[in-house]
């Protein structure tokens, strides 16, 4: 004998669950989810699949950087400079190394400020690659994490033979950067460019072509070039909607007017678009990369600066500017005359991009590309909490 | 290397577009259009000055619409305790000139009110609400001052001078002996617990 089985025996265990007061619901993305960079949270309001409202929460990984900084030495705060982003710490190493020079009038070596560069583009490379598995992972392309962070982990050996450390350099000093190359290393970089540069084309393949990411990626998460400028994006998520616009070339440090290099533009805008530019600034990065070690002159790496434990700087103030692999990165420092810095402001660039840009661009888009959006904007939260 | 789907292209707005002006022009231009002569060129691509508290509204609406420095790079705040002020500097960047203007404000630390420019760029919102929060001072016109990093602090905004961490790290925390156990497995201890020689012998 069968019966028609209804759920719940026919009876509204959830009476008034589609009345329009109860259609919206909050849900919560984070702080620790893998589709979100970093410790970081997203509150949602949601109905059915779409975001009505989105609102960030940041925090969950504030050291007090900036406090910490006024009560250490000037040359103690080169180590913690660098975990301000994790995934790309050498804009900060520099761009504080760069804030003393500025204030005290230090010179730098010129092979010193090719090592810095050459570092800093191996940076941007390395976190390009794991910001490509990370977009790759929230649309359930799996294989491409796998090969880019591996591939990434090939520019953190060399990092590891040049400075030591593998994450986290500590490498620029003021005045220049810690040790020389080592032997044979330029060769080695060259071969882990080619590698680099050959594996883009399986990349092509694996995942930029791949119908999964244009089926996904394309049209979502569009930053109109008005409102990237009126909402303060900077670097690729600036480039993206067609804005030429580069640290680098615009207000160049170090010995970037000397190298020859493009700054890639997308037109459209989107989750794509802003992946498409970070694909084709590794091109330029490798470019960069085989200038500095063709043109890089013999020479000292440092210019000695005195006992670091009673070093001064000058009274005085720098504003100094790096284009990191996120967006335009700076550095505030201000120096009463003593032997710390009275006021370090870390000026990141996931400041507008991982909270006021990312909750306009969630607004009106579907749960399952909250966490794509927020990668495809590079959104680094440790930049916000510093 | 496998064609890529869509072809680049290289663009600015209008915004960005025209001559760029050099430090003197830049400079003439801010005295032509908010009447501010406090400002000096310092270094390459850098221009900086004093601009008064009340004047400073008017001066960024000036700067962002008849001078041409659309991009808020950053707002800073330092604590001049000694003197009794905050100095708020905000960093202007211009996309047609390249340059930089920092414009210095110094603010009573006491009441440390000053006025928004949310109303002229977004991103100020973020700036304005973390100065908020770690110095205390308030925004007027901002409606979003709401605590963002330290949402369950109850102390004084900790950036001020007069905030000394490790003072409160004192008062609020204990300090414990270090005696790990673990160490007794290892050979000789681990140095420097237990034994307050420092493990020599």
């Amino acid at each position: 004998m069968s019966s028609i089985v209804t759920a719940n025996n026919g009876k509204d265990i959830m009476p008034g669950a589609n009345a329009p007061e109860n259609r919206e619901y909050n849900m919560f993305i984070g702080p620790n989810h893998p589709g979100i960079e970093g410790n970081f949270a997203l509150k949602l309001t949601v109905e059915g699949d779409t975001i009505l409202k989105a609102k960030t929460e940041a925090g969950f990984l504030h050291r007090g950087f900036e406090k910490l900084m006024e009560e250490r030495l000037f040359i103690q705060n080169i180590a913690i400079v660098c975990r301000i982003c994790v995934p790309d710490p050498d804009p900060n190493e520099e761009n504080y190394a760069r804030a003393i020079e500025s204030i005290a009038g230090i010179e730098v070596p010129r092979r010193a400020q090719f090592i810095r560069v050459l570092v800093l583009e191996l940076s941007r490379i390395a976190s390009h690659l794991f910001t490509f598995g990370g977009h790759a992972g929230t649309i359930g392309l799996y294989t491409m994490p796998n090969w880019s962070i591996s591939d990434r982990d090939r520019v953190l050996d060399l990092f590891e033979e040049l400075t030591g450390g593998r994450v986290y350099h500590i490498f620029n000093m003021p005045g220049g950067v810690r040790r020389d190359l080592p032997e044979g290393f330029k060769d080695r970089v060259r071969k882990v460019m080619d590698y680099i540069e050959e594996r883009l084309a399986e990349y092509d393949d694996l995942f930029f072509n791949n119908k999964i990411l244009l089926n996904r990626a394309i049209g979502i998460g569009v930053l109109p070039q008005d409102k990237a400028l009126e909402w303060g994006a900077t670097g690729p998520d600036l480039r993206a909607a067609g804005f030429a616009h580069d640290v680098r070339k615009d207000d160049p440090y170090e010995v970037y007017n000397e190298l020859d290099f493009e700054i890639p533009t997308e037109r459209d805008s989107d989750a794509y678009s802003r992946l498409m530019v970070r694909r084709r600034e590794i091109v330029q990065s490798i470019n960069i990369v085989r200038q500095v070690l063709e043109r890089m002159p013999e020479g000292s790496v440092w210019n000695k600066q005195p006992n670091p434990l009673k070093w001064r700087v000058p009274a005085g103030d720098a504003y100094v500017r790096t284009e990191s692999s996120k967006g335009e990165y700076a550095y505030y420092m201000v120096s009463d005359g003593g032997v710390r810095p009275y006021r370090v402001h870390v000026r990141g660039a996931s400041v507008t991009h991982g909270v006021h840009i990312l909750e306009h661009l969630l607004t009106g888009a579907r749960i399952e590309d909250a966490s794509q959006i927020m990668f495809s904007l590079d959104a680094c939260p440790p930049e916000v909490d510093r | 290397m496998s064609e890529l789907i869509r072809t680049p292209s290289a663009g600015r707005p209008l915004a960005a577009l025209g001559a760029a002006r050099g430090a003197d022009a830049i400079m003439a231009a801010i005295v032509a259009e908010t009447g501010s002569a406090e400002f000096h060129a310092k270094g390459a691509r850098r221009v900086e000055g004093q601009v008064k508290a009340d004047a400073l509204h008017s001066f960024a609406a000036a700067m962002k619409s008849r001078v041409g420095f659309e991009h808020l790079s950053a707002i800073s705040c330092v604590d001049w305790i000694a003197q009794g002020e905050f100095e708020l500097v905000y960093h202007f960047w211009s996309y047609r000139d390249n340059c930089l203007v920092s414009a210095h404000v110094r603010i009573d630390r006491a009441t440390a009110s000053m006025a928004t420019i949310t109303d002229l760029w977004m991103p100020a919102s973020f700036f304005e609400r973390d100065i908020h929060e770690f110095f205390g001072v308030v925004f007027q016109g901002n409606t979003d001052l709401e605590r963002y990093i330290l949402t369950d602090w109850k102390g004084p905004p900790p950036m001020r001078k007069d905030f000394v961490s490790r003072d409160f790290a004192h008062e609020h925390f204990q300090y414990k002996d270090y005696e790990p156990t673990w160490d007794e497995m290892i050979e000789g201890g681990y140095r420097g617990s237990r034994d307050k020689t420092g493990g020599a012998e």
